[in-house]
Parts: C-alpha cells; structure tokens; sequence
C-alpha cells in the first residue's frame, strides 16, 4: 500500500452545531497569502491550528459582497472589487509579479515623514527564499538577472546617475497566464498538516478582549446562509490569534471590536485605519526614444530563461540617488511601442545630431511605473454606519495621492531621461505635467498596506517589530498592513517573507 | 580658335550656373540669410530640424547673450563635447517635455529665432 498523508479534512463551518466554542492554540483569521504561508511554516509543529478563512474554495458573490463600502477622494477600485474573499484571498487574481524591497525601504528617511521601519532588511533576509518558493517565482536572480538577459540581447545601456536596470520576477505561469493561487496551490498542503484544521465559510465579525483590554479571550464567528443572511454563530477561544484578512479587513475588524477599548482594539493612538496606502500604476509616463532603434523584446514581454525564472526589467532609482535627489520608490517599466509627433522627431533629430549619434532607426516606447507613495494619515479607512449581513459595520476609504507623490516621481524620470542621453542610448520625454494628467490613466496595483503600521512606538505604531499589537498579549498581526512605509515593490513576496518571521516568533511565542 | 571659345564658354557658363545653384538654391546645399550668429548655427547638421524643435521654446529670448553664453560654451570644443559636458554636470532643459541638453536647446532656440527673421 502507498504512504499517502492522512488529511484533515477542511471543515465548513456551516455544519458545525450553533455555538460550538473551538479551544485552538493559534487562530489564524485569513487564508490568503499571509494566512495560508503562516499555516504551512507552523504545519508540522506541536501547535494546533484553526485557519479561519471567510470564504470557501472558490468564489461566491454573496460572500464577497461583505467587502462592499464607500470610496471618497481620488477615484479608487471599489472595496469589493480590489480583493477576493475565499481561499487564497487576493492571490486569485493577482499578476504574479515579485521583488524584494530594497535596505531603504526600511529605512527612515528624512525626506519622508513617517517613514521607516523598527528592523531592517536583514531581519527578512533568512525568510526571502522561502517565500520565494511559496510564490513560485524560480531562481532567485532580481538584481543579478542582467548577465543572463544580456546573453540572450544586449541591455540598454543606461549612463551613470541615479537609476539603474533591475528585474521583476514573476510566479510560475499556469495555463499560459495564472501565477500561483494560494487557495488552489496549497489546498492539499493544508490538508496534509496534521495540526491545522481550516475552516471555510468562517466569518470573525468581534475580537473579543478580556475586561482589561490585555488578551484576546475569544473571536465570534458566523456563518451565511445560502440567502446571504446570517446562519450559525459560534466561538473560538484560542491561545493566540493572528489578523491576516488583508490590510482593510485587519483595520476593519480591530476598529469595529469596541466593546471594551471604545476606539478599537490597537488604536488607543488614532492609528488603525490611517496610512492605508497602495502602489499608483499611472501608464503611459513617458515616451522613451532608443536611437539605435528596437529593445530586445524582453523590455516588453515577460521572459522565461533557461532556468524556468521569468522576468522582466525595470529602472529602479538606486538608494543613493533616493537620498541625494529625496525621491520615492519607483519601478518604471518598458510599454508598447509608440508613435512620435512633429516636435518629438526634431527633438530626436536634433539631440542624436549633436551627439554625433545615428538616430535614423530611432524608435519610441511608452513606459510605465509603480510607484511608491509618501505615507499620509488622512489617507484612511473608517468605519460607516452602514453594516453588511454579518452586522459588522461597512468601511469608507478617503483615498488620496499627493502632488508631491507625482513631482517626486517626475524627478525620477528626469534623471532617467539625462542617464539615456550620457549613454547615447536614446532619450525621454516626460508625458505627465499636472496632476489631471497624472490621474487620467492611472491604475492601483490594489496593494493594500499600512493600515496597522509597525512601529517599536506605541504612540506610532498599531504592532511592535514581532507583529505583535501593542498592549495585547496575544494578537498579532500579518500581512502588509503592517508595512509603516512602503517601497514599489509588489508586496506579496514581502509580506509572505515577514509573515514567515512571525512564524518562527510564534513558535517561540507558544512553546 | 573659335572651336575653343565656344568650349571656354560653355564650361564658364557651366561653372557659373553651378555656383548659381550652390549659392542661389537650395538643391545642393541648404541656405540662410546671414545672421550675427551663422559660427554657432553652423554647429547645427539639420538647422530646420533644431528650429522646428526651438519654435516650442516658451517665453522670451535674448539671442545676442544666449549666443555669447554658447560661444563662450562651445569655445574649443565640438558640439558633441560640450553636449555631453552638460548632460554630465545635469544641466539639462526640458522643452515640450524632452529632456534636453542646454547648449542643444540654446541652438535649437537660436535657429527658431533666425527662421523666424528676427536675427
């Protein structure tokens, strides 16, 4: 007979009787990214686990409708439509796209107000090729990517200043185009955990604290009927639990479990829900002009090497020029081909000319970019008065993005299109002067962060350095709402890389 | 005799409409009117192309000290060496949003301002 894995099974909470109480060691609310790698670290370990996910396996509209609220402010993908609530959560429809954040982005720079971290970098370092695996994105290469590239074409060459190629990297495709799904990748991996029990359809609407505000002494849940309307209601007291709904979801459920600290479990300073950030995608940021004429077509496409990784290149502003010029995170991107007016043939012309610099076979992209934002506590979530099916109150989201968010970034550009011409490569045009100009074709990346920042603080931060959130002895909090500033860089591989370190401080933590 | 001042005149008459073309006409070589600034605009391969470009130069233009700033930029050396000087120090300028060098947008303006009559 085969060894095969005894599963557990994966419950629905549904079929448990009314008011049952579960006595876990650790409950995880969220099988997303952060929920599910977090369940996979501890599976193995002596720590009993219930992973409380809110949806089932796939997707159901009268679930995800618990998502729905209000957008103010700058136009904004709506509440409902920025994430998915079932198993995988947000990862079934995310692009796939990976980069670890740069030593800076920890840092608190001076240019920044309210920026940095309380660890560096090197506290992640251990964890990244591990939640390299979990994503699937292949052979760690990022900034060493160049060699391997160039031996397929010859790179851009960029002159010396502020910014440099660097490389994204994507999780393993699927059907041609899926990247990895949390939910669908790593269902049978959670079966075969001993120690984890999931639950599907399992809906926290309270963190209930005991009466001096210091521990979690139990989470209520609920489940839906088939007609969308509340069904059963049951308890799980655990030992320790662990917010990882997403950045919104985390702010909403610690904002709207009130009933013994009135202003919500971790915001005794004003701070949960503040700071919610995103990465602006605007397109079409500049045409960039190679003179010697077509990019390799891995500027424009992403490509698998021989080695099964696929990538594709980004300018990236090296932290020295971030400091020097005070800019922003940035990734800028090669886009399609593009068409040049009258004005821009004789700026080409007349530059490449007085370079001595062939320009005959010149040929125009558009680029793109991610964007890093300057942390802003008036960008924030709240609470409404409206409440959805489970009776928890519905979030408004004030969205902003600052004119200096876009100047920073513009500056940026600038300095890409003077290191284009001091390589002779080609040279740029910035297409975004105002902000209506910014605005009009811009996207989110729908990367919620910051909305229960990190900080050693108390006064600053909704969780210290251990995810732990201040002044409760048993909540911890994962995910990249916990990100104090943000970097460009796609957060999944880096909340999955922090998560993991939240992994191993569990299972000192509960030992 | 006459054989030869029939062929004298017909390569003088040649000669003549040549230089005709060449000075008169724009078939072989492009030309301008003269201006105060023809050293700097001779730096310039394609001078319709620079003038077109310089048109979209906003704002107020003092050509006489823009052509004695590019003299004294120019001074020794080619247009390619002072371009790239200024791409290395960042001065750069940005017209119609292209990232530009100075001394290449300071010629460009020079060139719109002679099309334009004004030199």
């Amino acid at each position: 007979m085969p060894d095969t894995p005894s599963l557990t099974a994966f419950i629905d909470a549904r079929s448990l009787p009314d008011s049952t109480v579960l006595t876990p060691d650790l409950a995880i609310i969220g099988g997303g990214p952060a929920g599910i790698s977090l369940a996979l670290a501890l599976a193995g370990s002596k720590i009993n686990i219930a992973l409380l996910e809110s949806g089932g396996i796939d997707f159901d509209p009268k679930i995800q409708k618990l998502y729905a609220g209000q957008e103010t402010g700058v136009r904004y993908t709506a509440l409902d439509a920025g994430r998915l609530r079932f198993l995988g959560g947000s990862s079934n429809h995310w692009g796939g796209w990976c980069r670890p954040m740069d030593e800076i982005d920890f840092e608190a720079r001076v240019w920044m107000a309210h920026s940095g971290w309380p660890i560096t970098r090197q506290a992640l370092h251990a964890y990244y090729p591990r939640a390299q695996d979990l994503v699937e994105a292949g052979t760690w290469m990022y900034d060493k990517a160049g060699p391997t590239m160039a031996a397929l074409a010859p790179l851009m060459q960029l002159g010396p200043g502020g910014l440099y190629t660097s490389w994204f990297q994507f999780s393993k495709t699927r059907d041609s185009v899926l990247p990895t799904y949390f939910g669908h990748r790593y269902e049978q991996d959670l079966r075969a955990a001993k120690n984890v029990t999931p639950y599907s359809h399992a809906n926290v609407t309270a963190i209930r604290l005991a009466s001096h505000g210091q521990t979690v002494e139990r989470l209520d849940l609920a489940t839906l009927n088939a007609a969308g309307t509340p069904a059963r209601r049951f308890t799980v007291k655990p030992r320790m639990v662990v917010l990882a709904a997403g950045a919104m979801e985390n702010a909403r459920l610690l904002l709207a479990s009130n009933d013994v600290m009135t202003p919500g479990i971790g915001n005794q300073n004003d701070l949960v829900g503040r700071f919610f950030a995103d990465n602006p995608i605007p397109r079409d940021v500049a045409t960039m002009v190679v003179f010697g004429g077509a990019l390799p077509a891995y500027y424009g496409t992403n490509t698998t090497v021989a080695n099964g990784t696929i990538l594709k290149p980004t300018f990236a502003p090296t932290p020295q020029w971030r400091r020097k010029a005070g800019v922003a995170g940035s990734l800028t991107t090669v886009e399609d081909g593009v068409d040049l007016d009258d004005t821009g043939r004789a700026a080409v012309i007349t530059t490449a000319l007085a370079l001595g610099v062939d320009a005959s076979n010149a040929k125009a992209y558009s680029l793109g970019c991610g964007m890093e934002l300057q942390p802003d506590p008036d960008r924030r979530l709240t609470l409404t008065g409206e409440k959805d099916a489970l009776g928890l109150p519905r979030l408004k989201l004030d969205m902003r993005i600052a004119d200096s968010d876009f100047a920073l970034y513009r500056r940026t550009l600038a300095e890409l299109g003077r290191q284009l011409l001091a390589s002779k490569a080609g040279m740029l045009r910035i297409n975004c002067d105002h902000r209506e100009q910014w605005l009009k074709a811009m996207d989110w990346g729908n990367h919620h962060l910051g909305t229960t920042r990190m900080s050693s603080d108390p006064r600053q931060g909704v969780v210290d350095a251990e995810c732990k959130v201040h002044g409760v002895e048993n909540l911890y909090i994962a995910g990249s709402s916990v990100f104090p500033s943000y970097s460009a860089s796609n957060p999944t591989l880096n909340l999955i890389a922090l998560t993991l370190r939240l992994g191993d401080q569990l299972k000192k933590v509960i030992a | 005799m006459r054989r030869r001042s029939i062929i004298a005149g017909v390569v003088a008459a040649g000669a003549a409409l040549a230089a005709g073309l060449y000075r008169f006409t724009d078939l072989l070589v492009k030309h301008y009117p003269p201006t105060p600034y023809d050293d700097l605009l001779g730096q310039l391969t394609d001078r319709d192309q620079a003038a077109k470009l310089g048109a979209k130069i906003p704002g107020a233009f003092d050509a006489r000290s823009e052509a004695a700033r590019l003299r004294s930029a120019l001074q020794g050396r080619s247009l390619a060496d002072a371009t790239s000087a200024d791409i290395a120090a960042g001065r750069m300028v940005e017209v119609e949003s292209w990232v530009m060098p100075q001394t290449v947008v300071s010629l460009s303006a020079l060139a719109a301002h002679a099309s334009s009559g004004s030199a």
